[in-house]
């Protein structure tokens, strides 16, 4: 039922769906993560206040600081979510080329 | 031999793909009364999602998120940032419920109210009014691009792209008032902000709803990964009756058996499946509970003269033959829970003070001392007036004697406009006889000049002078 793959490039097209996969996800969970942030973060404090409390000169209007915000969680969010994705590949060294059950 | 060959075949490793790449699902359509449940709960929700905005209350846009000016308008009911814990009380009462109607009745959430399958629905008939049924659309995607494919599949992007636009416009007029956006719309004239979320979320509906489908029910939605947690023997279920069923066969080997299994094996119930999957393997995490395949199935015993319900809604212990059992303790505890939560959060609702207050005291002194008689301790009052008009409010001060406060206002008495903090700094008079320990407890009171019942109040320390 299940061929051995005969397709010399199987391996590559295995491999670029995993990477698509795992950036996918990577995404879509940062950007899960940085919803929930942003509304727990802006129902407790008011954007214009922080602007006027920011430590250099910015003058911002409340959308631009929830858009601001929000940029700025996702940021945050991605990088932790793609550390994890990138520690989660196990690096490709002769260990792991070896087959399985030798 | 046999058994030889087999090891054989089996013993060398075989490279399998992880993963596979994804083969479009093309549902086929189907009647029944769960479709008709259905189609039911995708009007009333459509049309809550898509009316609601447009209704008017007491004057201003019933329901409204009013982020700019930070202020939720529900109903008549106003929520301010200093209301956020009833938001959160209500996410945690939605989680409670959906924790206790998937112990009881399984992937209710999934199969008729989540978003994901509701505009799925939507795009998929529109899907069959372009380009035709299962067969159709199937042969369509495989012919050569000639008129009939390019008009069927522009036509049904057209209807696509439109819907998805005005889910948009849609959902971004709960956040500013609609009918405002409907005439920057019309103008051309939008805002970066308003310009932008509609085109992301008109963007996410037609992605999610036309092409990702049951894949965000798959890899995306966290529900999906934990709902079996709340699973037991008792919860309601989808299930295929194999002890019915099987031996399942078709045709000339079906007439020729002695005794055949229920299941004529027509695939019916898989190529309705939106998830693609086969019920007859048992319970599966890909299936979301939408009982199309019991549809199906009951048309087929119905036309092949046995028995419905050979795939039906049960349990896994009304498969076994013994009696399921509602009353549990997970459910009761559910519920007991659900409704505690939910009555708390209305009684409260509905005692809500329109005034909230906060007094911090200075923290550079401890008091100051005015003459040889009286010192002071400095505060900062801040009020929220979360009422619809503008409040005037007296402050005073009580628990020891002879306490004044010190303002600059005449009177004491403090005007906020509706929906207003105000911040005011004051101090509070004492004399040094009567403030003689390190520290008092003194309370600080705000109410309504016109109505003396609605006050809020706040103990506070105040420091005495202690030779």
């Amino acid at each position: 039922m299940n061929q051995p793959p005969t397709d010399p490039t199987f391996n590559e097209r295995q491999l670029k769906r995993i990477f698509y996969r795992r950036l996918g996800i990577v995404v879509w969970v940062s950007f899960f993560c940085a919803c929930l942030e942003s509304m727990v973060f802006f129902a407790l404090f008011d954007p214009e206040y922080l602007g006027q409390l920011s430590s250099f000169a910015v003058d911002l209007t409340r959308w631009q600081g929830y858009a601001l915000g929000f940029g700025f969680f996702w940021v945050f969010t991605f990088l932790a979510a793609l550390f994890a994705g990138v520690v989660m590949a196990l690096p490709r060294t002769k260990l792991a080329k070896r087959p399985p059950h030798s | 031999m046999a058994i030889k060959d087999r090891q054989d075949s089996t013993s060398k490793p075989v490279e399998l793909s992880l993963y596979k790449a994804h083969e479009k699902v093309y549902p086929r359509e189907t009647k029944g009364r769960f479709q008709f449940k259905r189609k039911l709960a995708v009007v009333v929700l459509l049309g809550l999602f898509y009316v609601l905005p447009w209704v008017i209350w007491d004057g201003q846009q019933a329901v409204l998120f009013d982020l700019p000016h930070r202020r939720f308008h529900i109903f008549g009911l106003t929520l301010w940032p200093q209301d956020f814990i009833y938001l959160a009380l209500m996410l945690i009462i939605a989680a409670f419920s959906l924790f206790f109607f998937t112990a009881l009745a399984g992937r209710l959430w999934c199969g008729y109210a989540c978003p994901q399958t509701v505009w799925t629905e939507i795009f998929i008939w529109m899907e069959q009014l372009t380009e035709g049924n299962r067969n159709k659309r199937m042969k369509l995607d495989k012919a050569p691009w000639t008129f009939n494919k390019i008009w069927r599949k522009s036509s049904k992007q057209i209807l696509w792209i439109t819907f998805a636009l005005w889910t948009g416009f849609t959902f971004v007029g709960f956040f500013t008032p609609i009918r405002e956006l409907a005439h920057n719309v019309w103008y051309w004239s939008l805002g970066p902000w308003e310009g932008f979320w509609l085109f992301f979320y008109a963007l996410a509906t037609y992605g999610n709803a036309g092409f990702l489908r049951e894949q965000v029910c798959l890899y995306m939605c966290p529900y999906a990964r934990f709902q079996s947690a709340m699973f037991d023997q008792n919860t309601l279920i989808i299930s295929y009756d194999s002890g019915r069923g099987e031996p399942r066969m078709r045709g000339k080997k079906r007439r020729e058996a002695e005794n055949p299994g229920d299941c004529i094996d027509c695939t019916m119930c898989v190529q309705v499946c939106p998830t693609g999957i086969d019920i007859r393997d048992g319970l599966q995490y890909e299936c979301i509970a939408c009982a199309a395949c019991i549809d199906a199935c009951d048309e087929v015993m119905e036309k092949s003269g046995m028995p419905k319900g050979l795939i039906r809604y049960t349990t896994e212990k009304g498969l076994s033959g013994e009696p399921t059992k509602i009353l549990r303790p997970r459910i009761l505890l559910y519920l007991v829970l659900l409704l505690g939560l939910t009555s708390a959060v209305g009684l409260s609702l509905a005692n809500r003070s329109t005034i909230d207050i906060n007094v911090i005291h200075d923290r550079n002194s401890f008091y100051r001392i005015v003459d040889a008689q009286h010192i002071e301790n400095v505060y900062t009052l801040k009020v929220m007036n979360k009422s619809q008009q503008p409040a005037t409010y007296q402050i005073s001060a009580e628990g020891l004697p002879g306490l004044r406060i010190i303002s600059s206002l005449s009177n004491n008495t403090l005007v906020v406009p509706p929906g207003q903090l105000t911040e005011l700094p004051f101090a509070v008079r004492a004399n040094k006889a009567d403030a003689n320990k390190r520290i008092h407890s003194i309370e600080i009171l705000v109410s309504t000049v016109d109505d003396i019942t609605l006050s809020d109040s706040e103990q506070v320390k105040y420091f005495g002078y202690k030779k």
